[in-house]
């Protein structure tokens, strides 16, 4: 068992060591903090060995069965939250939306992370999805949880720019433009509210919070290299290293030696230039202003859904040491929408199944094996046949060629898939070339996550 | 914004309606609003499914789902993990690969018996031969001879596990679909209503929770059965003979369904008129089949080391019986030899009456009435009297009136009184008589509130006998969830009582299940929540440490019992029907 759930102990030793001995052992915002604090008071009740911090890598069967109920628990917030998304729909659109809740509660995404490699996501992305759905009426509740919401897990700052153009244009500006002054200073009240609660018990520790929360220490890419446009950028960079020599271009011999191998460090480029932590945040910048704009103009609640999910797009690939579960930042607002129509759904199509391909390197043990590919491949097939047996045909034209991109897309997935995670390892043996399936595997998924990006602006500006 | 729904996706609801009489006539029920609702949380699982979706997308969705269940249940324990030295049916089933893979044919059935030497019959043995081979490829250390003993680990256990799922994927689930399709056509059934039956049957909970956790490999012999059962239904008498022998050959169990099987296979050469030639194919194609499968064996015994062997090892018991004395280094005395130790080696005549606390008629008894005060001779001759007893009306039916469609209950009878009267029962074997029963899900009104009622009561009360095995093994959570999963996907209880309401009038559905039964139902599961809560958290008084266990044999045996005289019942009804119907037919002739 030990060697399956590493986080598991990791997690208990967490919930035990915020009780006393040191506060900021946790890289997380403090209400996640509380949030384990609770865990715990409930972990002494059954089973009191449990947190003793001395006990590192304790994980009897009760720790195991207890954090993973833990787990299934807090995911009724996310049954909440969808319940309420499916209520919110107009009478239309109930069954897409009933589907689309469906297809984000089973979705292969949570089961891999929260279940199975263990995290929370099913409870942050619950609130992050009512939040979402307060945004089509109760703006003023909407920005309250999200705010909230950052205090729990703060990598929801990606999506914070799309919140703040929405609520100023949509709550705290009149159409004409006129300033409503009671609503900013409700706004005002409950946003400021809520950090000062959150960060106030430890305002004399702001700069060590800070560093724990954002370690710029680390590399660009993170250790499996999410499939983003760095590692796409990297797969070039590679790939370019035999023909240099030929096309006279200058190799930086240190990079040569230290190939990242996927290991957590600083990735150097052999010939292509280094890439800075200030480049990718005014790239990821540039591209969420991008679809900010049209929000701006038209501050309805599907354009809002829209922007979110680029928001995601842009964090996701070009933020700075982006991790794969990050994808589901775009998936989850995405799957919202993805039933607006055909068009929306066939920007969705490679995104669902890039994203959650690119999830199989989280587990990675011969046992689990079975379980993340099966189950992925009964999703996938599932719903990607009910969404394209309910998704509306659209208003407008498709986009040209775009669908050919997706289809082929998708045919390609099976043999890259089945050489990256089967057949390599029959051909080369665990041992030589070990780095090369997960670096065809998150290049491929990145082409897939940017097609779906570059076809989903484009829908997004055209509807 | 967008469009209203498109009505052109929308499925076509009139197209043969699945509620039309004929096919299982409960699946839908009408709460009188007009509105339809799924009678039972499986049938709501396959709503969508009604009418317009292809096959190709059910089967492929229902066989990775249900894979899924057996994988997550197979990360769980095994019989003997962590329990030296001789461990339990997983070292058993690794170190039958080992020897198989490294020892010459000859010394298979003679190599230290004392440590689980090998007392299945030829098929297991080649199985596990494969298995070896193929698993030595992976890592030789695994099937190491003698080395290898005891030997536990992540990447064995997965490897063990995958070898059961891969051979139940390539034999009971291939047998089980294409066994359905033909009968639910000769059924008239919906093929809505057959995939409903089929996710139900591959979810029985006692055969995964046996075979991907307690670790046994009792699917490939029950989808080798049902092959036979196939074969028996497309009129190909002769491949049901080669898949029946196959059965026979991968375990000895299969023997519960031989009297049927032989009574059937006798029964359609002799009526309506006596066919001789039938017959004699039927016996020379079984006889053969029987060479095929022990030649590989018998080759192997010709071998000059292996007629040294032989003449060197104690004789078997059944060779010295045996009124002939030949050189013991001739060809013929090592054939004989092998065929005798082998079938010395997979009927134990030697053994007692039962093992541990199994919940048939035996247990019960000597729970009241200590039974080893006789001698065992005697015992045998009364075991084998009484099963003779249970098993000649089921049999003598099926004689008579040779029909594909009696024989899901005259197979499930004639096991339930094996099972419970026979010698040397093991809980596991009462998969067996589960499995006939749990096919007949799918037949015309299989999904009928009655018939859903018994099935499935008796299924979860297979799973709860077995809870003191599994329980030992560190299975509890998954048979929790297999259970729970399957009287919830059923609709019975503890999830839902739904079954002990009447909706309609017993004139408008025949099907409804008496109001005996419901009570009978109501008393056992009320029975089986009471025992989970004493054994959870009452001790046994002291001097008694099994009694929770022999309670538990002694419910299990009574429930047996009353399934036993259920399935009775039904063949005998059906038995009725088909003479009746047969007796109007002839006059409706008379009368033209």
């Amino acid at each position: 068992m030990a060697e399956l759930y590493p986080s598991l102990a990791q997690c208990a030793i967490v919930a035990a060591a915020f009780k006393k001995t040191s506060e900021w052992t946790l890289d997380y915002p403090p209400f996640f903090a509380a949030f384990e604090w609770l865990m715990s008071q409930a972990a002494a009740l059954v089973d009191p060995a449990m947190l003793v911090v001395k006990n590192l890598g304790y994980d009897s069967l009760e720790t195991v069965y207890f954090q993973r109920t833990t787990v299934i628990l807090t995911e009724l917030v996310l049954v909440y939250a969808l319940s309420r998304f499916i209520k919110s729909a107009p009478l239309a659109n109930k069954q897409a939306a009933h589907v689309a809740s469906l297809s984000i509660l089973l979705s292969p995404g949570l089961l891999i992370i929260d279940h199975i490699h263990f995290q929370y996501n099913g409870f942050m992305y619950g609130i992050l999805i009512l939040s979402l759905v307060l945004a089509r009426k109760q703006l003023l509740a909407s920005g309250f949880i999200f705010a909230a919401l950052l205090c729990f897990k703060h990598i929801y700052l990606y999506l914070s720019l799309a919140y703040f153009v929405y609520l100023l244009r949509a709550y705290c500006l009149d159409p004409k433009f006129r300033p409503l002054f009671l609503n900013v200073i409700k706004l005002g009240v409950c946003v400021v509210g809520v950090f000062a609660i959150a960060f106030g018990p430890f305002a004399d520790q702001i700069l060590q919070l800070k560093d724990r929360l954002f370690p710029f220490s680390r590399g660009l890419c993170h250790a499996y290299w999410a499939p983003n446009f760095w590692a796409m950028y990297s797969f070039a960079d590679r790939a370019l290293i035999p023909l240099a020599p030929r096309l006279g271009l200058p190799v930086n011999r240190d990079a040569l030696s230290s190939v990242t191998r996927g290991l957590v460090g600083d990735t150097s480029f052999a010939i292509l230039p280094e890439v800075t932590k200030e480049q990718t945040f005014l790239l990821t910048f540039v591209f969420q202003l991008v679809p900010l704009v049209k929000l701006w103009l038209q501050p309805d609640w599907n354009t809002f859904i829209g922007a979110i999910t680029l928001c995601g797009y842009a964090s996701f690939l070009f933020g700075w040491h982006v991790h794969e579960k990050a994808v589901l930042l775009i998936i989850i607002p995405f799957s919202l929408i993805a039933l607006k129509d055909r068009r929306h759904f066939s920007a969705f199509r490679p995104l669902a199944v890039a994203g959650h391909v690119s999830l199989f390197p989280l587990l990675f043990t011969p046992a689990e094996f079975p379980l993340k590919t099966v189950y992925t491949i009964f999703w996938l097939i599932l719903f990607l046949f009910i969404f394209d047996r309910i998704a509306p045909v659209p208003e407008r034209p498709r986009v040209f060629l775009f669908d050919r991109f997706s289809s082929l897309f998708l045919t390609l997935s099976i043999p890259v898939v089945l050489y990256s995670s089967l057949l390599h390892h029959l051909i080369f043996g665990s041992q030589r070339l070990q780095f090369l399936p997960l670096m065809v595997m998150s290049s491929y998924s990145a082409l897939g996550v940017v097609g779906s990006w570059v076809g989903f602006m484009v829908v997004y500006f055209t509807t | 914004m967008a469009p209203p729904t498109p009505s052109s996706h929308r499925p076509r609801k009139k197209r043969k309606n699945p509620t039309a009489p004929g096919s299982n006539n409960s699946l839908i029920v009408d709460f009188g609003d007009g509105k339809q609702s799924p009678a039972f949380p499986l049938v709501s699982f396959l709503w969508a499914a009604r009418a317009g979706v292809s096959q190709w997308l059910i089967l492929p969705l229902t066989l990775m789902a249900v894979g899924l269940f057996r994988w997550a249940v197979s990360l769980w324990g095994y019989s003997g993990f962590n329990v030296p030295p001789m461990h339990g049916d997983f070292e058993a089933q690794r170190h039958w690969m080992e020897i198989t893979a490294h020892l010459p044919v000859a010394k298979w059935y003679l190599y230290d018996l004392q440590y689980w030497g090998l007392d299945y019959p030829p098929l297991t043995a080649y199985h596990s031969w494969l298995c070896g081979k193929i698993g030595s490829a992976f890592d030789p250390a695994w099937f190491a001879l003698d080395k290898s003993r005891g030997i536990e680990g992540p990447d064995l256990k997965v490897y063990m596990r995958a070898t059961v799922l891969i051979s139940e994927y390539f034999v009971y689930v291939p047998a089980v679909v294409n066994f359905l399709r033909r009968y639910t056509r000769m059924h008239g059934v919906h093929a809505w209503s057959a995939s409903i039956a089929l996710v139900a049957i591959l979810l029985q909970p006692a055969t995964i929770l046996i075979d991907h956790g307690h670790f046994q490999y009792n699917t490939v012999m029950l989808g080798l059965m049902v092959a036979s059962l196939d074969a028996i239904l497309a009129g190909r008498m002769l491949w049901a003979c080669i898949f029946f022998v196959g059965a026979l050959g991968f375990k000895q169990m299969a023997l519960y369904y031989a009297p049927v099987m032989f009574a059937y296979l006798l029964g359609v050469c002799v009526f309506p008129r006596i066919r001789i030639l039938r017959l004699l194919n039927i016996a020379l194609i079984t006889l053969a089949a029987f060479a095929v499968l022990f030649a590989p064996l018998l080759y192997g015994a010709t071998t000059m080391e292996a007629r040294e062997l032989f003449a060197t090892s104690a004789e078997p018991p059944l060779l010295q019986s045996l009124p002939i004395s030949l050189d013991k280094k001739s060809v013929a005395y090592a054939l004989l030899f092998q065929t005798t130790q082998t079938i010395h080696r997979v009927f134990p005549f030697a053994r007692g009456l039962f093992e541990d606390k199994v919940a048939n008629a035996w247990c019960a008894v000597h729970t009241f009435y200590k039974l080893n005060r006789f001698e065992a001779s005697l015992l045998q001759r009364a075991s084998l009297g009484a099963t003779l007893a249970s098993i000649i009306v089921p049999c003598a039916i099926i004689f008579r009136h040779p029909r594909a469609s009696l024989l899901l209950p005259a197979l499930s009878c004639v096991s339930w009184g094996f099972f419970l009267f026979s010698f040397q029962v093991h809980e596991k074997s009462v998969l067996l008589p589960l499995l006939p029963m749990t096919l007949t899900l799918a037949g015309d009104g299989g999904l009928s509130k009655q018939n859903r009622a018994w099935i499935g009561w008796a299924n979860i009360l297979g799973s709860w006998t077995m809870y003191p095995l599994l329980k030992r093994e560190e299975l509890r959570l998954p048979y929790i969830v297999m259970t729970l999963l399957w009287a919830y996907l059923m609709g019975l209880p503890p999830t839902s009582f739904e079954i002990f309401r009447s909706r309609a009038s017993p004139e408008e559905s025949p099907l409804e299940p008496h109001i005996l039964s419901k009570l009978l139902h109501l008393a056992f599961y009320l029975a089986m929540i009471g025992w989970h809560i004493l054994e959870a958290f009452v001790p046994p008084p002291a001097g008694k440490p099994d009694l929770w266990v022999v309670l538990n044999a002694l419910i299990g045996a009574a429930g047996f019992g009353l399934a036993y005289l259920w399935c009775m019942w039904n063949l005998v009804v059906q038995c009725r029907e088909i003479d009746l119907r047969a007796a109007e037919e002839g006059s409706r002739k008379k009368k033209q």
